[in-house]
């Protein structure tokens, strides 16, 4: 019997299930494998019955949780996709602000209305199987996630930095381009795309799990960036994670 | 030495590039960097360039290769043939060569590396002497910077005309096939060689106040200061860099990929680095290279000493592309090397060359990366995380191993594992695994039945010499899954039990439900030619246990052994070695009559990946067995 998946998105920009959606013949021969009962990008019919959770978008409210915590129960599986459900992704940058100080920002003066909490992955609330990073996530690596769940593999996650393929892939180095880049900390898997069309890594992917944190910040202001904007670097996505550290 | 003009050499490479038989590389711009790639016209080689962004290797050792190919319902094939195009590349440094000559004896040491040498040996080097040089560059204090070999062209810039050494009878034939007005030499062109040749040497601008010769012997007397490797790996990011672009380093890993009908795929090899954190880790969650400092460490011993061990040479040929490319400036081979000998002088301590290492590369045959196809005969669950599987090659041969040999298995599209073979040699059609359930490979291969397929390699590695043991006393020690590769060598003995001495058996496990091999071990306690003392760390209130309690080496006090006839054959997990070992000393024990089977994390098995490398020794090809004397003075063994 076809495994049953489902999707599910919470705080995010529901870019990592277009991407899904996008991914055209490979996703012809991935619907052979599975049976998707619910997946609001390209159907309307849902469905409580199933075995691997694909859950997008972090957790911002109160409420995202019992909703996370009645996926956990229902699925076999539960895998993370996109920056925002694996690290907090850009709604963590939130949390350097007070909270009200955000919605206020946000929502000017119905802020009250909103009952919005610290931007957190989905692993804050529950237990996560898998994970496929990125912002958005990367069609190869989300297809190497499925497979592996499906032959009953623990995925295969690059435990190392994006430097790694950014130098296989022979790229000039964002600092010899005058740029900053936060790839020496960040998790790859993405084969470093956003360097190789010329621009930096972002950090979208997170942090590796041992980074050198004060090395890379000292990098980047030796290379003629204020402490500050060190900082701020970090901050663009890496907010959960180090606030955990 | 031959001459040819610029505009002609323009036309002998334009002429390479209109033969579609050839793949004619070249150095090209790469914004203000330059890189090799494929060339279309002879107008996009560069040929004053400074250095590449990656070194030529890339064309022989690429960054990512199918070794395999796999069908569930067929079984596993070499890849399919390449275009087997000679690659000609045009424009390589001295350095890169030498480099090229490095990579070249790793490859061939003990067995070929097949993919490596099908595009090696048909390509064609035309090298080209350095006219800019990197500031990081070092080759000139390597002996790298110019060279008489390596080569099958060299040229050299004489302003309207190059010079081309001629370096091989490839090279010759091709400028004779493809270039046109190619004239003699004249004394002074050869004088004019002489004089660039020079002032490629005083171009250098990275300075190493000591002679290479040095290095070998300057890392021999830094491998304990901790505090030196500590300060200077600080600011490491473990990002690998300085790895991956050296055109000296080799390590890979190996990785299944199924495509999406997850009944077919690939096995990959792609680059690897010793830098990054996982290197050296295992399934068990052990990292024998867990901290920055300590695969710092590595780096610069691998270079500097232990292929110099090995091979006599320094594999380092000076680029600099290391230096360029550590974004915290720590991985310069120059300040490091430099601030070691400042170091160790500073401390009175003479540095004297290291005598020259005997090198004795043997070469024989190809390494199959293809595994034989077999057969899951029996399967007999024997803990709740140990299985025996019995199985059998499909050709019908026989595995043909040597007690304490392991094997790679494959599983179909989630990879391999190297696992001891347990079953002694004297059992013949088939042979036993006894595999943990840890991580991907093995957790898999427990979800196989009778009558599915795996696949093997090997049998791998040196095991236990049987024939050296004879008519002596065997002390076997086993700690947990350490029983596995002991029994193939136990069973053996037992097998031919009059051929040897007193036989005893001492096994240690956590807790008694953890005991494998429980019915034969049980049959042991009959036996009056065996004596088998079993123990468990603990016995939780709901399992029973009569036998000793305490870890394995409570048991070592209770028995009787003569020191001189007594071989201890001792495998267990990595913390049981120390203990054991230090028990055995202060019961006289030799050193050398302590033999030893030691786990490492693998890919390759067979000497090529660099995983499993305790400094110089690799577990693969070296042991995994090895006679505790041999061993006990390399550091990061036990
Ligand atoms: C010489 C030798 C003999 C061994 N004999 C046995 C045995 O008889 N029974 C048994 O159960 N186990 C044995 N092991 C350990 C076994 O190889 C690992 O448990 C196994 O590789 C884990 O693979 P995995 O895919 O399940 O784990 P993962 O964590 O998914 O590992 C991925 C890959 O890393 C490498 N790797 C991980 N752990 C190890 C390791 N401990 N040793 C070597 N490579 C590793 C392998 O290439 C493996 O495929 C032996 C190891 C060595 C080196
Ligand atoms: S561009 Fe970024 S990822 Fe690439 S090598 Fe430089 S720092 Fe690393
Ligand atoms: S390069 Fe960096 S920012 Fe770009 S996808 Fe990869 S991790 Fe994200
Ligand atoms: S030494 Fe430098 S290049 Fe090498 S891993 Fe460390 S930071 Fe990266
Ligand atoms: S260690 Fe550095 S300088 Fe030496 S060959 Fe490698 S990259 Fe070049
Ligand atoms: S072990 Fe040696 S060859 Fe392998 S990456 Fe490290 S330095 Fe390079
Ligand atoms: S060198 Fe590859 S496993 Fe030993």
């Amino acid at each position: 019997m076809k495994p049953k998946v489902a999707f599910f998105d919470f705080a995010g920009c529901e870019g990592d299930q277009l991407q899904i959606a996008n991914l055209e013949e490979d996703l012809l021969a991935l619907l052979g494998q599975v049976e998707v009962v619910s997946f609001r990008e390209v159907m309307k019919e849902h469905s409580d019955d199933y075995d691997i959770a694909f859950v997008e978008g972090s957790c911002t409210r109160l409420q995202d949780e019992d909703r996370l915590k009645q996926i956990r129960k229902n699925a076999k599986i539960v895998v993370a996709i996109g920056s925002c459900a694996t690290i907090g992704g850009i709604n963590a940058l939130r949390n350097y602000r007070e909270i009200d100080d955000a919605k206020r920002i946000v929502y000017g003066d119905s802020a009250n209305l909103f009952d919005a909490y610290t931007a957190r992955p989905i692993d804050a609330i529950i237990p996560v199987d898998a994970y496929v990073h990125g912002c958005p996530i990367d069609k190869d690596e989300f297809l190497h996630v499925v497979k592996s769940l499906l032959l009953g593999k623990k995925p295969d996650i690059p435990t190392y930095p994006v430097c790694v393929e950014c130098k296989k892939n022979e790229n000039i180095c964002a600092f010899e381009r005058g740029q900053f880049c936060v790839g020496p900390v960040t998790r790859a898997g993405c084969n470093s795309c956003c360097i190789n069309e010329g621009t930096i890594c972002w950090g979208c992917r997170g942090l590796v799990d041992n980074p050198n944190e004060n090395a890379q910040k000292e990098v980047l202001i030796k290379n003629g960036l204020t402490v500050d904007d060190a900082i701020k670097k970090f901050r663009l996505y890496f907010g959960w994670q180090e606030r955990r550290r | 030495m031959k001459i040819i003009s610029k505009g002609d050499f323009k036309s002998f490479v334009n002429a390479l590039i209109m033969d579609s038989s050839l793949n004619v590389i070249g150095v090209k711009s790469k914004a203000d960097k330059f890189a090799f790639g494929s060339l279309e016209s002879a107008d996009d080689l560069i040929m004053d360039y400074d250095v590449t962004l990656l070194p030529p290797k890339k064309y022989f050792f690429p960054q990512r290769e199918t070794l395999v190919t796999y069908d569930v319902a067929k079984g596993f094939s070499a890849k399919d043939p390449v275009e087997k195009k000679p690659t000609v590349i045009i424009g390589v440094h001295p350095y890169d060569i030498v480099a090229l000559l490095h990579m070249d004896e790793i490859f061939r040491e003990t067995k070929s590396d097949p993919y490596y040498f099908e595009k090696r040996k048909s390509s064609i080097i035309i090298g080209v002497n350095i006219q800019k040089m990197s500031k990081w560059c070092f080759a000139a204090h390597m002996g790298c910077a110019t060279i008489d070999h390596g080569y099958d062209l060299m040229l050299t810039d004489l302003g309207n005309r190059y010079a081309i050494s001629i370096g091989s009878q490839k090279g010759e034939l091709l400028l004779d096939k493809y270039a046109k007005n190619v004239q003699n030499a004249l004394a002074r062109d050869i004088q004019l060689v002489g004089q660039k040749k020079r002032e490629v040497i005083a171009m250098t601008q990275q300075k190493l106040d000591f002679s290479p010769e040095l290095i070998p012997e300057l890392l021999s007397k830094s491998y304990e200061k901790s505090a030196f490797w500590e300060k200077h790996s600080e600011k490491c990011l473990a990002c690998g860099s300085c790895v991956l672009v050296c055109p000296t380093c080799y390590c890979f890993d190996v990785k299944d990929n199924p495509d999406l009908s997850l009944e077919q795929g690939e096995r990959v090899r792609t680059w690897d680095g010793c830098l990054l954190e996982d290197f050296a880790k295992i399934a068990s969650g052990e990292n024998f290279r867990p901290t920055r400092p300590t695969r710092y460490r590595h780096r610069y011993f691998k270079k500097g000493k232990y292929l110099y061990d090995r091979f006599g040479f320094i594999s380092c040929v000076g680029c600099g592309r290391c230096s360029s490319n550590c974004l915290p400036d720590i991985a310069n081979p120059v300040n490091l090397f430099n601030d070691m000998y400042h170091e160790t002088k500073a401390s009175g301590v003479q540095i004297t060359p290291a005598s020259t290492p005997e090198v004795n590369i043997q070469t024989e045959g190809n390494i199959d990366y293809v595994p034989r196809l077999a057969t899951i005969v029996r399967k007999e669950v024997m803990t709740v995380y140990e299985t025996l599987f019995e199985i059998k090659l499909d050709d019908g041969s026989e595995l043909g191993h040597a007690p304490g040999q392991f094997v790679e298995v494959s599983v179909f599209g989630i990879g391999e594992a190297p696992i001891s073979i347990s079953s002694p040699p004297t059992k013949k059609d088939t042979f036993e695994l006894c595999v943990r359930k840890l991580g991907n490979v093995t957790t898999k291969l427990h979800t196989l039945q009778v009558g599915d397929k795996v696949g093997i390699r090997g049998p791998f590695g040196k095991g236990f010499d049987p024939e050296a043991l004879k008519n002596k006393d065997l002390l076997f020690i086993a700690g947990g899954l350490g029983l596995a590769p002991l029994r193939s060598l136990f069973n053996y003995v037992l097998d031919n039990r009059k051929d040897y001495g007193k036989v005893t058996l001492l096994y240690g496990c956590k807790e008694p439900r953890e005991l494998l091999f429980t019915e034969e071990l049980l049959a042991l306690t009959k036996r009056d030619d065996v004596e088998y003392k079993p123990t468990v760390n603990w016995c939780p209130e709901n399992e029973v246990w009569t036998g000793n309690i305490g870890v394995i080496t409570t048991l070592i006090p209770q028995v009787e052994f003569n020191p001189e006839t007594t071989y201890a054959i001792v495998c267990g997990p990595p913390i049981m070695y120390k203990f054991v070992i230090a028990d055995l000393k202060s019961r006289n024990v030799h050193d050398d009559h302590i033999i030893l089977s030691l786990e490492r994390r693998m890919k390759c098995g067979v000497g090529k990946c660099g995983h499993c490398q305790i400094n110089h020794v690799y577990v693969c090809k070296d042991g995994p067995v090895f006679n505790y004397s041999k061993i006990k003075g390399v550091p990061e063994a036990l």
